[in-house]
C-alpha cells in the first residue's frame, strides 16, 4: 500500500533550460537571492548542472544534470546524522521529509549528503515590498539558520490527499501530484511516479537498461534516476555504471 | 521581630520553589519557543480561499496558455496548460515567477515627467496640446490585439500615424514576405510536417518560438534516438544547448551562414538533388563557400546529400538573412507542407516604423520593448509597467502589468496556423495605471472599446465556423451553440486554433540568387523575453548557479 | 527556625497564586470579535442547522473556514433583523465589500497542515470531537490573545494545567498525537507539518 515516490530524469532530453529551477523555487518560496549570494551560498532545491566531456572541437559534448534530493532509500546520511531528528523518511511516501522546524542549523547533514543536495538559509529570506503576496500558502517560509533541501513538493501531495478524502478516498490520483519541475519541464525530461507500481512510467524507466544512479556503489540507494544512451556521460557518474558492450552505449 | 534581608532571601526561595509547582516556567519556556518560531519579519502566505483560473501569458507575443493558482485573490502559483495543443503545457523558465513581477522595486507607480513625479492629467493636457501642435505618430509593438484597432484609429483620426514593430521572430520571415507580396505576419513555420530541419544558429530548444512547441516534437521525435524521425541539424560555431542535442552539430565560422547557404544550393541545384524550380545558382563557388565557413567541399556536398534525405526539409534562421531564405526557395520549402507555410489570409502589410520620424510627439504603448529608443526629437510618452532604468522618454506613464489588464492575444509569429485567445485581469488594475489605450479614449470617447472589440473579434470567429476551441476538451467551433458559449470559454483561458490553409497559397517569385546581408547576432538566452526587468527568482540560473551566463542590462 | 520557614512557606503561597491566578490574567489579553454571531440563534431562524451548512469541505479538498462575505450575503445582502451584530455586519462590511477581521481561536502557526477532509471525511470526526458544542452556544467565546506567541487561549486550553478538558479545549500537537495514539492512525512529520 505504501508509495515510494521517485523520478527519472532523461539527460539525453534535458536542455539545461533551467524552467526546473525557476519553477521549483517559485513553488517552495524560496527567496530571491540577497546580493552577497554565490553559487556555493545560494538556495536551490533543484540545481541543473553542465557536464562536458572536456574535449575541444567538434569532439566535444555537453550535457545538463537536474541535481535534487536524491530521497535516499537506505542508509539516508542526513537521516542517521541529524541530532534534531528534523529529517525522517516518511513510511507512506518513501519522501525523505526535512523538518525545518526542528532544525537547528547543525549543518551535518550537509556535510553527510554525498550528493551536496541540501541548503542553508545564511540570511533571512527578504522579498521587495508586496511580494510576500505571491507566496504559496501551502509551503512554511523558513528563517536563517535552518537547513533546506527538496520535499519531493510535499505541498501538492498534501493537496491530492485532502481532495481524494473530499471524494470519500484514501488514495490520491496520480495526475494530482505532480512536482513543479515535473510540471515545468519543456521537453518531458523527468518522469515521476511511484516506483513501486510496476506498471507506472518511472517503474518502467528505472528499470531500463539505460539508466543509473548516482553514486550506486555507496548504497544510499535514491529513488532519483538518470537515464541516458551517452556512455561518457555514464563515466563520469559512476565508474561502475558504464557499459561498454552495448552498441546503443557508443552512441554519442 | 523586623523584616530583615534575610526574609527577602528566604522567602525568594519559596516563590522560587513554589513557582515551579505554577504553570509559570513551563508555559514561559513553551510560548518563548514558540515566540523565537515566529519573527514579524519572516512572511508567510496569506490565508484565503484557494483558487485555480486560466489565463494567457501577456509577457511576450507567444501567448502561452497559463494555469494560476490564486490564494487570497493574489497569484501564487503559475504553471502551463497541458492541453493547449501548442505548448503542450510548456511555459518559459522565467514564466514561473512572473506571479512576482508586479512588485518589482522597478515596478513604475507614477506618471514621471523631467524626473519628477507628474499626473495623468498632466500627460492628457501635455498629449492634447501635441496633437493640437503637429502629427502624432502611435507605435504599437504588438500589432493585431483589439487595443491595437484603438491606436489605430486614434492615428487616423488626428492625422497621425500608426506605426508596428516586428518581432525579430517575424522579421526573420520578411524575405518570403518580400519575394512573395504577403505579409511576413501571415507567414509561419509548419514544424509539425517537418522531417529534416537545418537550423543556422537558431535556439530552437532554448527560447525559439513558443514555448514548448518545438521542445515537445523534438522531444517526442528525436531525443535520445540514434536514427530519429525529426532531423535536427544545427549550424553553428559554438556548441549551444541546441546544438548539443541535435542530430548532427555542423561548426561553421562565426557569420559564414550565408555562404554556407550558397554553398549548399550550389551541390543541391549542380547534382540535381532538388527540381530546379528556384533562382538560379549563386554566384560564390562551392571552393569559395568551404573557405569562408571553414568546412571542406566534401563536407558540404555531404551535408547536401544528408539535409535531402528526410524530406520535407527547411532551413530556418535567426535572422532575415536572404541566403538562408533563397536555400529554401531551392529546396522547395516555401509554401509546402512541413516548410514555410501561409497562416492566415494574407492581409496589406502594416507600415512598419522608421527611424528618425519627424513627428512633434510620439505615443510608445506598453508593448514596445524597453531597449526600442526612438531617435527623434519628438515629445515621447512611453507607456511601461516597469522601469527598466535609462528611459529618454518625456512622459513615463504607469500601465497595467502581469494580468492585471484584459486583452486578446493575436497569432504568435511563428505558428503554422492562426491562434485566438484572451488574456484576463486576474488582479483588479491598479488605480493608478492605464493602458495606452485607455489614454486616448480618455481623449476621444469615440474610439472603440477594447472589450467589445474583443467581443466582436469572438462573434467573427464563431461565425466562420472554422478552427478548433481547446480548453479542458477541444470542441470545433461549428459544434458550440452560441457564439456567447463559445466567447466564455475563451473568457476563462480556452485557445482558439484556425484549421490549416490548404497548400499552395504562397508563391515566391525568386529568379536570382540574393545578396548576403548582415548576419544576424547571436541569441541569448533573454532575447525573446521583452521586459526590462526579470523575475526576482531568475537570478538562480545565474546568480545562485552556473546554469547561465547574467542577463546583460537593457537599456533605453 | 521556625519563622523562616513561614516565611519559605509564605513565598510559596506567593507563588501559587501569581503562577496560578494572577499569571493566566497577564499572559492573555481579550481582544474583541469584529461583531457578535448568535450559532444557536441563528440555526434555529435560518434553518441551517449543521456545521456545514456554512463551514464546508468542497469537492477539491478545501475548507472554507468562517464563511466569507459572499455566503453571508445570500440572506443578508439587506437587513434581515434588528440586532446590533448584523447592523454592524451588513454596513460596515457586507456593503463595503470587506470582509470581517474575524479572530480565529484554532489558529495554528504556518508550518502546521491540517486538512479537515481527511478528519470529517476519511476519519469521519465530528466538528464537536475538536471544536466542542459551539453551534450550540448563543455567545462568540471571548478571544484571549497569548502576549508571547500571538495565539488564541483555546490552543493551550482554558485549563492551565491541562487538566479535566472538554472536548474542543486544546489544541496542541500533543492533543493530536494523543488522538492519533488512541485511534492508531500513525502520520509522518510532513503527514500534520508543511
Amino acid at each position: 500500500m505504501s508509495a515510494r515516490y521517485g523520478m527519472v530524469i532523461d539527460l539525453d532530453r534535458c536542455t539545461g533550460c533551467g524552467a526546473c529551477m525557476v519553477a521549483c523555487a517559485a513553488e517552495n518560496n524560496v527567496p530571491p537571492p540577497h546580493t552577497r549570494t554565490t553559487a556555493r551560498t545560494g538556495i536551490t532545491p533543484m540545481l541543473v548542472h553542465k557536464l562536458s566531456n572536456g574535449k575541444e572541437g567538434a569532439d566535444a559534448r555537453e550535457a545538463f544534470i537536474p541535481i535534487t534530493c536524491m530521497q535516499c532509500g537506505e542508509e539516508t546520511p542526513c537521516v542517521s546524522v541529524c541530532p534534531q531528528q528534523a529529517v525522517q523518511v516518511d513510511k507512506e511516501t518513501g519522501i525523505v521529509m526535512q523538518m525545518v522546524q526542528r532544525c537547528l542549523g547543525c549543518r551535518y547533514c550537509m556535510t553527510a549528503c554525498p550528493y551536496h543536495a541540501r541548503y542553508f538559509n545564511w540570511w533571512d529570506p527578504e522579498w521587495p515590498a508586496g511580494m510576500e503576496k505571491s507566496l504559496n500558502p501551502g509551503v512554511s517560509v523558513r528563517m536563517r539558520g535552518v537547513v533546506e533541501k527538496c520535499n519531493l513538493c510535499d505541498a501538492r501531495y498534501h493537496l491530492a490527499l485532502s481532495k481524494a478524502a473530499a471524494a470519500g478516498k484514501k488514495e490520491i490520483d496520480p495526475a494530482d501530484y505532480v512536482p513543479a519541475c515535473v510540471e515545468a519541464c519543456p521537453t518531458g525530461a523527468i518522469v515521476f511516479g511511484n516506483l513501486t507500481n510496476a506498471n507506472d512510467p518511472v517503474a518502467v524507466a528505472a528499470h531500463s537498461p539505460d539508466s543509473f544512479r548516482l553514486l550506486e556503489q555507496i548504497g544510499t540507494e535514491p529513488k532519483i534516476h538518470y537515464k541516458t544512451k551517452q556512455n561518457w556521460i555514464r563515466a563520469q557518474a559512476d565508474r561502475n555504471a558504464v557499459r561498454s558492450n552495448s552498441p546503443e552505449a557508443q552512441h554519442v | 521581630m523586623k523584616f530583615s534581608r534575610r526574609d527577602l532571601f528566604i522567602g525568594g526561595a519559596g516563590i522560587a520553589a513554589g513557582i515551579v509547582f505554577t504553570p509559570v516556567p513551563w508555559k514561559l519556556l513553551g510560548d518563548t519557543s514558540i515566540w523565537t518560531q515566529n519573527w514579524p519579519w519572516i512572511p508567510q502566505g496569506a490565508h484565503g480561499p484557494v483558487e485555480t483560473k486560466h489565463s494567457v501569458c501577456t509577457l511576450c507575443a507567444a501567448g502561452c496558455g497559463i494555469r494560476v493558482r490564486m490564494a487570497a485573490g493574489w497569484p501564487v502559483g503559475i504553471s502551463g496548460v497541458a492541453t493547449n495543443p501548442i505548448t503542450k503545457g510548456a511555459l518559459c523558465p522565467l514564466g514561473f515567477a512572473a506571479q512576482q513581477l508586479n512588485w518589482h522595486p522597478q515596478r513604475l507607480r507614477e506618471v514621471r515627467h523631467g524626473g519628477r513625479t507628474a499626473s495623468w492629467a498632466e500627460a492628457q493636457a501635455a498629449f492634447e496640446k501635441a496633437c493640437g501642435e503637429g502629427p502624432v505618430t502611435i507605435v504599437d509593438g504588438r500589432p493585431g490585439r483589439a487595443a491595437s484597432s484603438v491606436l489605430e484609429a486614434f492615428a487616423a483620426k488626428h492625422a497621425g500615424d500608426y506605426r508596428v514593430l516586428l518581432d525579430e521572430e517575424t522579421r526573420a520571415l520578411s524575405p518570403y514576405a518580400m519575394w512573395s507580396g504577403v505579409s511576413a505576419a501571415a507567414l509561419g513555420y509548419d514544424l509539425e510536417n517537418m522531417q529534416t530541419i537545418v537550423s543556422f544558429g537558431v535556439p530552437l530548444l532554448d527560447g525559439w518560438g513558443t514555448p514548448g512547441r518545438f521542445t515537445r516534437l523534438w522531444s517526442e521525435k528525436a531525443a535520445g534516438a540514434a536514427d530519429p524521425q525529426l532531423r535536427l541539424i544545427q549550424i553553428e560555431p559554438g556548441l549551444s544547448r541546441t546544438a548539443a542535442r541535435a542530430w548532427r552539430w555542423t561548426a561553421i565560422h562565426e557569420g559564414s551562414g550565408a555562404a554556407l547557404a550558397a554553398g549548399l544550393a550550389q551541390v543541391l541545384i549542380q547534382e540535381h538533388l532538388v527540381n530546379g524550380q528556384g533562382p538560379a545558382p549563386p554566384q560564390m563557388s562551392l571552393v569559395d563557400a568551404a573557405a569562408q565557413t571553414g568546412l571542406s567541399s566534401d563536407a558540404i556536398r555531404e551535408l547536401a546529400r544528408t539535409i535531402v534525405e528526410r524530406r520535407p526539409v527547411v532551413a530556418i534562421a535567426a535572422g532575415d538573412e536572404p541566403a538562408i531564405a533563397a536555400l529554401n526557395v531551392v529546396l522547395g520549402a516555401v509554401g509546402t507542407s512541413g516548410g514555410i507555410v501561409l497562416k492566415s489570409k494574407p492581409q496589406g502589410s502594416q507600415v512598419q516604423l522608421e527611424a528618425g520620424v519627424g513627428h512633434r510627439a510620439m505615443l510608445l504603448d506598453s508593448t514596445v520593448p524597453w531597449d526600442f529608443a526612438p531617435q527623434t526629437n519628438a515629445e515621447v510618452f512611453r507607456f511601461a509597467a516597469w522601469d527598466g532604468g535609462n528611459s529618454k522618454a518625456d512622459w513615463l506613464l504607469p500601465s497595467p502589468g502581469f494580468a492585471e489588464e484584459l486583452t486578446d492575444v493575436p497569432t504568435a509569429s511563428t505558428s503554422a496556423r492562426e491562434t485566438y485567445a484572451i488574456a484576463v485581469n486576474l488582479v483588479a488594475q491598479p488605480g493608478e495605471t492605464k493602458t495606452a489605450a485607455q489614454f486616448l479614449t480618455n481623449i476621444d470617447g469615440t474610439l472603440p472599446d477594447v472589450d467589445k472589440g474583443i467581443h466582436a473579434r469572438c462573434e467573427h470567429l464563431f461565425e466562420s465556423k472554422a478552427g478548433t476551441v481547446h480548453a479542458e476538451q477541444a470542441t470545433a467551433v461549428a459544434k458550440f451553440e452560441s457564439a456567447a458559449k463559445m466567447e466564455e470559454q475563451l473568457r476563462q483561458g480556452a485557445i482558439w486554433v484556425g484549421d490549416p490553409l490548404k497548400a499552395g497559397g504562397l508563391k515566391c517569385a525568386l529568379k536570382q540568387w540574393p545578396a548576403a546581408a548582415n548576419p544576424a547576432h547571436a541569441i541569448d538566452w533573454t532575447a525573446a523575453w521583452q521586459l526590462p526587468v526579470f523575475p526576482p527568482l531568475a537570478a538562480k540560473l545565474y546568480q545562485e548557479s552556473d546554469l547561465r551566463e547574467a542577463p546583460g542590462r537593457r537599456q533605453a | 527556625m521556625k519563622r523562616n520557614a513561614l516565611v519559605f512557606l509564605v513565598g510559596v503561597v506567593i507563588a501559587l497564586i501569581a503562577g496560578w491566578a494572577v499569571f493566566p490574567r497577564v499572559l492573555y489579553v481579550s481582544r474583541q470579535q469584529p461583531l457578535d454571531f448568535f450559532h444557536k440563534t441563528h440555526a434555529e431562524k435560518s434553518g441551517l442547522t449543521t456545521c456545514d451548512s456554512c463551514h464546508v469541505v468542497g469537492s477539491d479538498g478545501q475548507f472554507t473556514g468562517i464563511p466569507r462575505n459572499e455566503v453571508c450575503s445570500t440572506c443578508h445582502a439587506d437587513k434581515l433583523g434588528t440586532s446590533e451584530s448584523e447592523a454592524l455586519l451588513v454596513d460596515n462590511y457586507l456593503k463595503q465589500s470587506e470582509q470581517p477581521p474575524w479572530l480565529i481561536y484554532s489558529q495554528q502557526p504556518a508550518n502546521v497542515w491540517f486538512s479537515h477532509a481527511i478528519h470529517t471525511k476519511r476519519a469521519g470526526l465530528n466538528c464537536t470531537d475538536c471544536h466542542g458544542n459551539y453551534g450550540e452556544t448563543d455567545q462568540l467565546k471571548v478571544y484571549e490573545q497569548n502576549r508571547i506567541t500571538g495565539y488564541s487561549r483555546d490552543i493551550w486550553g482554558h485549563s492551565m494545567s491541562r487538566l479535566r478538558r472538554a472536548p474542543g479545549d486544546g489544541m496542541k500537537m500533543t492533543d493530536c498525537e494523543n488522538c492519533h495514539r488512541r485511534h492508531h492512525v500513525e502520520v509522518s512529520c510532513l503527514g500534520c507539518h508543511q
